[in-house]
Order: C-alpha cells, then sequence, then structure tokens
C-alpha cells in the first residue's frame, strides 16, 4: 500500500514538473500551482455529513438539515482556505547543504508572506524530513529542514514541497517547487593516520596555538573566503582597502592530502582519513591541497576550499572505488 | 517516533475538547443516566490532571477494561443502542472514553467529529431557535479546537483562533442557506424511525378523573395553535374535541372499546370554519379538531364513530392538519343498541344518592328536554361553586360533590351531568379537550393553553342525535364567555392575576408566541411545497425536484465563485491609514500603465524614475510623491494636507502612452 502510494506520489511529482519546468528561487505560488485534497479526516467528514444529511431528511427535520448544511458549507469554505494559505506565498532556499554521513544535513527556507493574512501552519517537505513554521502577515519566518543522512555521496532531490493543513485539517494543499536540492554527504572525518608532512593531527593544533603575534608578517589583499578573525579591521576602518594579516609559516607549507599516500586502507577508510585531514588542516589554518582520482584541489586556504575539498570527498563516485 | 511526538496533545489542546464536549452534553444531562455524566465528567478530569503532570494517556489494558465495563453497564441499562435517544447516550460515553484515551491529534479530531453528530442528535429532537444557536456555537467552539491543533510553535493567540472560525462560519452562512433553500425534501421519512420511549407529556389522557383537567389548568404550556382561513366561530362554538369518554366506574371516565358501531351520519348545519391547526408531538393517537369537523387533509387520518379524528401512529413530530368544522349538527337515524347500551351504562352500586336523585327529576320532568333543562337549573340556582382548588372527593365522587362539597371544575361537572342523564335513560358521553382560546392580534392566529383544558357533555336527543351540553356553563356562564382566567379572579393564582394586571407583559408574550409561530411555519414545516411556492416566487415555471437542482446548482457555483474572490481579496494587505491606502492606490494606477514601482523604492526615487520614463507625467508624479513622503516624514502633517493628497490620488489618472497616440 505504501510503495503504491509512494509510486502515486513521485509521479504526480514528475507531471507537475513537466507542467510547470523548472523553477527559479524565490519562487511565489500561484493558483495554477497549487493542489489541493481531503485528508483522511476529510474523507471520514464527508461520510459523516452523508449520515448527517440522510438524518435530517429521514426524521423531517429542518434544524438537523440546517445544521448539516452548515457544516458542509463550513468545509467547502475551509477547503478555499487551505488553498489560499499557500496563495501567494513566497518561498526562497539555500538548494546546497554539507553533511557528514550519519548527521543530519540541514536545508534553510525563507518563507515570506506579502500579503494581509496570518499563513498558518506552513509545512515544508524535502523528501522524508519537514520543518513547518507560520508566517505572519506582512512578515517572514524562516525554516530549516534537518534531513538524516546515512551515507557518503550526493543526494539530489528534484523538488521540494509546501503544505498545509491549516484551517481543520479536513483538507490538504500543495505545491511543488521544481528546483532541484543538493546535499553533500561528506565521510565521517575518521582515523588516526599522521599528516603526510608528518606533522600530524596533534602537531598541527599545537602549531595553531602556538601562532602569535610574532608569526605576524605583513598585509596582503583581502580574497574571499579568508577568516573573519585575520581581516585587518583596522585598515579597513581607516578607510583602507579590505586587507588581511598574514602571518609566515602558514602559507608557506602547504599540505597535500593525497589519496596514494593511504593505500593501505579501504577506499571509504581512506575518504574518512582525508576528510578527518581537511577538518585538522582548516582547524589550523593551514593552507592544504586535495588529490583524489579524478580531483585535484591546489592548496588554499578557509571555509569555501574547505567546503570545496569535502564536496569532492562527497562527491567521489562509490563504484569506481576498487 | 519524531511524528508522534510532535503529533501529541498538549494540555490546552484538551482542554479545548474537554470544553466542547461538555457543552454538547450539558443539554442532554436531564436525558443521560447520571453515571454517564460521572463517567465522562471523571474521564475529563483524569485526562487532563494526567496532562498537567505531563503525562500520557492511562496504559491501554486499563482503557480497555474501563470501555468494556462502562459499554456493557449501558447496554445492560438500555437494552438497545438503537433509536436517537440510547445512540446520543452511547455516543456521549465514547466520547468520554475516548477523551481518556486521547494522545494525538488523530484522537482530537474523532471526538470533534462525535461533537458535531451529538449536535445533529440534539437537533433532531428539538425545535426551538435557541437549541439550533446553541449548537451552532458548540460547532463554532469545536472548529476553534480544530484550529488549535497546529503543528507550528507558537500557537497564536485563543482570541485570534475563535475569531477566525467565527469568520469562517459567517462565510459558510449564505452557502448552507442555499442548501437548506433548494435541496430537495422528500415527504416521509426514508424508513420507518425507532420508536423511542415518549416522555410522559402533559396534556389530556383517556382517562378523566375530575380533578385532572384542574392540574392541567396551572399549565401555561401551549397545546396547540389554530389559525382560520374565513370566519372566526364566536367563542360559544370554540369547543375543540379531544378524547370522548364512555365507560365510568363509580369514580373514573376512560375512553373503552368504541369499535363496536358504524359512525352516524350527520348532518351539518351553521356555517362551515376552515381552519388549520398546529399540532405539537404528543404520545396519543387524537387530533384536536373543532367540533363538529366534516373533512380534513391529513390522510392518514379517519373519523372515530364519536367523531375524533385519529391517526393510526403517535404524533412524534409537530403536524399541521387543515379542517373544516361545522357548529351544529343533527342525526336523524335512530342510535344503534349497542351504542345506546355503551353511553347508558353505570354501575348500580356506586353513587346511589345520585341515582334516587335523578329518579325523582325524571318522575317530574318526563320530556328529555325538560329533564336536561331541570338538572341545568339545579346547578344554576342551588349553591354549586366552580373552584380551581375543589376538595377531595371519596369513595362516591359524584354524590359527595352533588350533594356535600358543592364545589367543583369543568371535570366534576361534566361527570356529575352524565351520571344524572344515563341516570335517566339518557345516553350520554364525556367529551375532553380544549375550550376558548387566546386571540394573537399580532398574527391573526389562536393560541390553545394547557389551561383552556375542558370537559363537557354530549347527550342523545331523539331524532336530533348528539347534542352538546356543557354544564360548567350552567355555573358560571362568564367561563364559556371569557375563559379560565376570568372566572377564577377571586382565586389564588397569583402569577396569572399579575400578569393582567401588565398588559404590556401580555403583548409581549403573545409577540414571542408569534415568533414561534412563525419560526414553526416558516422553518420548521419548510418542505417541498414551501420550495414550490418558493421556485413560483422566483417565477421560475413548472417548479419540482429538477428545477430545485438547478437553483441549487447555480447557487453553488455562484457561491463558490464568491468565496474564491472572498478569499484572495482577504490576501490583500489591509491598510488602515487612508494616506496609505491612496498611495497604493497611485502605485497600482502607475503600475496599470508600465511602471510599476519597485519594492525597494521610496516615493521620491520612485517619481524620479517615472519622470525619467513618462516625461509628461513627471511634474504631476513628482508633486504627489512629495506630498505623501511630507505627510509621513514632516513633523506635523496638517490634516487637511492628508484629506488634499488623497483627493489629488484618486483625481490622477494617467493614460497609458502605449495605448494612446
Amino acid at each position: 500500500m505504501t510503495r503504491v502510494r509512494q509510486a502515486a506520489i513521485a509521479r504526480l511529482g514528475a507531471w507537475s514538473a513537466r507542467r510547470h519546468g523548472p523553477d527559479a528561487l524565490p519562487l511565489t505560488v500561484n493558483r495554477r500551482r497549487i493542489y489541493i485534497i481531503p485528508t483522511r479526516f476529510g474523507l471520514a467528514l464527508a461520510l459523516l455529513l452523508a449520515a448527517m444529511l440522510l438524518a435530517g431528511l429521514n426524521y423531517n427535520s429542518n434544524l438537523g438539515l440546517a445544521f448539516g448544511f452548515l457544516l458542509t458549507s463550513l468545509a467547502l469554505v475551509a477547503m478555499h482556505h487551505c488553498n489560499r494559505n499557500l496563495l501567494g506565498l513566497t518561498v526562497d532556499a539555500v538548494a546546497e547543504a554539507d553533511a557528514f554521513a550519519g548527521t543530519d544535513a540541514s536545508f534553510e527556507f525563507l518563507l515570506r508572506n506579502d500579503s494581509g493574512i496570518e499563513r498558518c501552519d506552513i509545512e515544508i517537505r524535502c523528501a522524508t524530513a519537514a520543518a513547518t513554521r507560520s508566517v505572519p502577515a506582512m512578515s517572514y519566518n524562516h525554516a530549516v529542514v534537518r534531513m538524516p543522512v546515512e551515507r557518503r555521496g550526493v543526494i539530489r532531490m528534484e523538488r521540494f514541497e509546501l503544505r498545509t493543513r491549516y484551517p481543520f485539517g479536513w483538507f490538504r494543499a500543495w505545491t511543488y517547487a521544481q528546483t532541484p536540492l543538493v546535499v553533500f554527504v561528506a565521510p565521517l572525518p575518521r582515523g588516526d593516520r599522521p599528516l603526510p608532512s608528518g606533522a600530524g593531527a596533534a602537531g598541527a593544533q599545537a602549531h595553531a596555538e602556538a601562532r602569535g603575534d610574532e608569526d605576524f608578517s605583513g598585509l596582503r589583499a583581502y580574497e574571499a573566503g579568508v577568516p573573519l578573525k585575520h581581516m585587518a579591521w583596522k585598515v579597513l576602518a581607516r578607510g583602507g582597502a579590505p586587507a588581511v594579516r598574514s602571518y609566515t609559516g602558514l602559507a608557506a607549507q602547504p599540505e597535500w592530502l593525497d589519496w596514494t599516500s593511504l593505500d593501505r586502507l579501504a577506499p571509504e577508510e581512506r575518504l574518512s582519513q582525508l576528510c578527518r585531514w581537511v577538518l585538522d588542516c582548516d582547524a589550523a589554518q593551514r593552507p592544504f591541497g586535495l588529490r583524489i582520482p579524478g580531483a585535484e584541489i591546489t592548496p588554499a586556504r578557509g571555509p569555501a576550499h574547505r567546503t570545496a575539498c569535502l564536496r569532492a570527498l562527497a562527491a567521489f563516485p562509490a563504484e569506481t572505488v576498487r | 517516533m519524531s511524528a508522534q511526538t510532535h503529533d501529541r496533545v498538549t494540555f490546552e489542546q484538551l482542554a479545548w475538547v474537554s470544553a466542547c464536549l461538555g457543552l454538547t452534553l450539558l443539554v442532554r444531562t436531564a436525558r443521560l443516566p447520571i453515571w454517564v455524566t460521572a463517567t465522562v465528567v471523571a474521564a475529563a478530569a483524569i485526562r487532563l490532571g494526567l496532562a498537567a503532570r505531563g503525562r500520557d494517556a492511562p496504559p491501554a489494558p486499563i482503557r480497555f477494561i474501563i470501555a468494556f465495563l462502562a459499554i456493557g453497564l449501558l447496554f445492560v441499562q438500555l437494552r438497545t443502542f438503537n433509536g436517537l435517544a440510547a445512540g446520543s447516550t452511547l455516543l456521549g460515553l465514547i466520547a468520554g472514553l475516548k477523551l481518556l484515551e486521547t494522545r494525538t491529534r488523530r484522537d482530537i479530531h474523532v471526538i470533534v467529529m462525535i461533537i458535531f453528530f451529538l449536535s445533529l442528535a440534539a437537533l433532531l429532537e428539538a425545535d426551538s431557535f435557541w437549541m439550533l444557536s446553541y449548537q451552532v456555537g458548540v460547532c463554532w467552539l469545536a472548529t476553534a479546537t480544530l484550529l488549535r491543533l497546529t503543528g507550528a510553535a507558537p500557537v497564536g493567540a485563543r482570541r485570534d483562533s475563535i475569531l477566525y472560525a467565527g469568520r469562517l462560519l459567517a462565510q459558510a452562512l449564505p452557502l448552507a442557506i442555499a442548501f437548506w433553500l433548494f435541496f430537495p425534501r422528500f415527504g416521509g421519512p426514508l424508513w420507518q424511525l425507532p420508536e423511542d420511549g415518549g416522555e410522559a407529556a402533559t396534556g389530556l389522557s383517556d382517562t378523566m378523573n375530575p380533578g385532572d383537567i384542574n392540574e392541567l389548568a396551572m399549565s401555561d404550556e401551549v397545546a396547540f395553535r389554530v389559525r382560520f382561513s374565513g370566519s372566526t366561530p364566536p367563542e360559544e362554538e370554540r369547543y375543540w374535541r379531544g378524547p370522548v369518554l364512555h365507560n365510568f366506574d363509580g369514580h373514573t371516565w376512560r375512553r373503552g372499546d368504541t369499535g363496536l358501531s358504524p359512525a352516524t351520519t350527520l348532518d351539518f348545519h351553521g356555517p362551515a370554519y376552515r381552519y388549520t391547526v398546529s399540532l405539537e408531538p404528543s404520545p396519543h393517537h387524537w387530533l384536536f379538531v373543532l367540533d363538529w369537523p366534516s373533512q380534513w387533509n391529513e390522510p392518514a387520518a379517519y373519523r372515530t364513530n364519536d367523531y375524533m379524528l385519529v391517526v393510526p401512529n403517535a404524533l412524534s413530530q409537530p403536524i399541521d392538519v387543515t379542517a373544516t368544522s361545522y357548529g351544529r349538527v343533527s342525526a336523524a337515524a335512530p342510535l344503534l343498541p349497542a351504542a345506546r347500551g355503551l353511553d347508558s351504562n353505570l354501575p348500580a352500586a356506586s353513587n346511589p344518592r345520585s341515582l334516587r336523585l335523578a329518579q325523582q327529576l325524571r318522575a317530574a320532568h318526563p320530556d328529555d328536554r325538560g329533564y336536561v333543562n331541570a338538572v341545568l337549573d339545579m346547578f344554576r340556582r342551588q349553591p354549586y361553586f366552580y373552584t380551581l382548588t375543589p376538595p377531595r372527593l371519596g369513595q362516591d365522587p359524584v354524590d359527595e360533590f352533588l350533594f356535600d362539597t358543592r364545589r367543583g371544575f369543568c371535570g366534576h361537572y361534566a361527570s356529575a351531568f352524565a351520571v344524572l342523564m344515563r341516570a335517566a335513560g339518557i345516553p350520554a358521553r364525556v367529551v375532553t379537550g380544549y375550550q376558548g382560546g387566546t386571540y394573537n392580534r399580532f398574527a391573526n392566529y389562536w393560541i390553545l393553553r394547557q389551561s383552556e383544558a375542558h370537559a363537557w357533555d354530549e347527550i342523545w336527543i331523539e331524532g336530533s342525535g348528539w347534542q352538546r351540553v356543557d354544564p360548567t356553563a350552567a355555573i358560571a356562564p362568564e367561563r364559556v364567555e371569557h375563559g379560565l382566567n376570568d372566572s377564577v379572579a377571586s382565586g389564588a393564582d397569583a402569577t396569572s392575576r399579575w400578569q393582567r394586571r401588565t398588559p404590556w407583559l401580555t403583548d409581549a408574550r403573545l409577540r414571542l408566541d408569534a415568533v414561534r409561530m412563525l419560526w414553526r411555519e416558516r422553518i420548521l414545516e419548510f418542505d417541498s411545497a414551501s420550495q414550490d411556492r418558493l421556485l413560483d416566487w422566483l417565477r421560475i415555471p413548472d417548479p419540482g425536484g429538477q428545477k430545485l437542482a438547478l437553483v441549487l446548482s447555480v447557487c453553488l457555483i455562484a457561491g463558490m465563485s464568491w468565496l474564491t474572490w472572498q478569499v484572495r481579496r482577504e490576501l490583500r494587505p489591509s491598510l488602515a491609514d487612508p494616506v496609505s491606502r491612496a498611495y497604493a492606490r497611485l502605485c497600482r494606477r502607475l503600475g496599470s500603465i508600465g511602471v510599476p514601482r519597485l519594492p525597494h523604492e521610496g516615493a521620491e526615487t520612485f517619481a524620479a524614475r517615472v519622470a525619467a520614463q513618462r516625461p509628461d507625467l513627471g511634474p504631476d508624479v513628482r508633486a504627489l510623491c512629495r506630498r505623501y513622503s511630507e505627510l509621513r516624514y514632516r513633523a506635523n502633517p496638517q490634516r487637511t494636507a492628508a484629506a488634499a493628497f488623497i483627493a489629488a490620488v484618486r483625481r490622477f489618472r494617467p493614460r497609458d502612452s502605449r495605448g494612446s497616440s
């Protein structure tokens, strides 16, 4: 039963993709892309209303009929309100996420409500994970959807979904945002091999702690990805161009993290060890490069570099590993 | 697992749904077994107590045992779960037990649906506007409860939930009215209704002890209402015929078995009165009609040989009967021996003094009419009193009344008169019913209250047939003229005296009753005939089921379109401030000619861009935007400036350069 249902849902999503084509973010929900069906409570209510109608007719009770018709109309009104709850809502997302295997991937969403009504109970659903938020009138709210990821790799979801059951839970309205969400699942950092340069994890750490003002070697031009604590704020405050303090000994010794240096280990173990090294070097703010089959990343430093390396590890194809 | 904890109900949600259930059952408490009420209350208290301590529902085995015991006990007590009353009781109990085991929002949904059904059940039995309002109120609170089942924190204010649910209900109202007006009605029940155990109803029964009617006389309850079409009979002809009693055992008059002879054919005399009686539900089978009925429109009703109108099934619902009656009748044919025997029978052993009196009088008046007049004369001349509080009577009630107490109510006089007639060999029977009525001048109909219950006699005069004689009229003629309240003016009935002294209160009561009558005629008795009249009024030819369906579909389409428009209209941010509204209108107008304001643009920046794109509009737009900025940002803008700005925006109608030359 669940399999049939999942297949139906997948086909509906694919049909919707063909119908609307790919969407650009931010996406404002228009009426043509909102779907609505009764929930199981709605179906139960429909049965109840049918029973009420029969009872009212049978007892020839105009008051009973009036009550039944009021509830019927209320359900129809609720259907309109459920549909409206999504109408005109704007959603934006950070479409790429990073995570380590065995942890949670977090997707960030921004819901903007430019209307005069509060949007209650908006559920953002990425595959099986979901988060529910309300957005007040003329306001916005952000949501983080946490999705547990078990295995290393690149997970790509073709679409995500905005859902609502508000007001009464009798109907479910939803819309698909045909925007791929990608999560790069890096291997779980593991392994105790020393760094190829011999410094080892502990050495790198000690190095980072020992660094002080005496290592300061001068200023260089700002480049994207440099840690904020290395910014020369005083220079900026004096009206100068953004500059970064540079330290001796850090830029000079790039560490090459090499796949081939770990030939004793199984492929996934190697990736885990490389991941460990990437994190250690990054924590020590040492420049490092990554060399794995099919990818080579030249030595650099900073969050962007670290992310690039982790994504390279995540994207390492599982089937080429021997 | 995470979904379950996410779904778990909170104390607040439980409190809401308990309140709803409580209100639903509140109007039934009188009819619920006391232990059912106690069980529901205890279940709610226990569950709320657990929730307040952050604990879950009691474990499944305990809940199962409680449910099994309670439902089993209910079945033992009621013997059935069939029928409206038993079914509602069972549902109420189940809702209470469900409350005890409520864990997730799903359970609350189930309880809310039970509440809906209980409300419906209450409305199937009741017929008042207040009950409808009350149940709609309960429904409102129940839907507000559903709004509280939100997954997103923080949950909004309670007031907002109630207001939003109220708005949804208000929006549902037009569609509901269309459904109600145009949904085709069928005449009768689709299947046989299970007979519910009737409640003890006030009103006349088919037995009469002399004291019975004076108990009714204290009741102000409405027995039925009558609307005459055409002339109204005078007070002395407004006798509303109820059960006719034949068997007398010395104390009590009973209806007895009357199916033995066919109805005597009657010749109707005098003017015909056409009228509609609106009868209330009753456990009995007779219909109250004006003496003497000749025609009626209720197909199931038939006329008995003693001229009662009877239906095969008890009146489970209010019905209207339209009938024609004549004030005077005569019968040329002789009375059949069996009927004569039935209406002449007297127990030989009881009331001996009365029998002797009858023999003496009969010896003096061998003529039937002379004898009747002599008896009435005795009531008129001798000190017989008419009172609401007659003394208690013992073994031979007619003897004691005629010779000792001489104080009685209509039942005493009717009984004594019939005994004296039968003792003299004149067939006589007691007729109970209502007499008189209160005219409601606000809506042109008559109200017959239980206090107007009456008893009189019918005697057989050879050559004329059955004739009505009201011995009570001989005692206090003004009673027949003006009704009960006046004839007992010296009595102890303080409320009625007080009401007479405050005519505005009487008027208010009559007005209220007129509204009730209107409610009954227009709402409760709305049927397929009313629908045909409605379609006719809408000038739709050949009314019928198909036309109703057509009109209903049109209403539905219109209603749904209206809803679509209405709910989208609410999306637009409502700007309370007129200046902001005017500025929004300005931006909208410029947008419609191809120069929309971008979200990040302030008034002056926007004006600059408009001026660049449309030099012809530049000066106007710049001026307007400047005024807007001043109104917004100047320390003390003048009030007149705001009005001037709004007026200027209203006048500003830019032309689309793309369309014009």
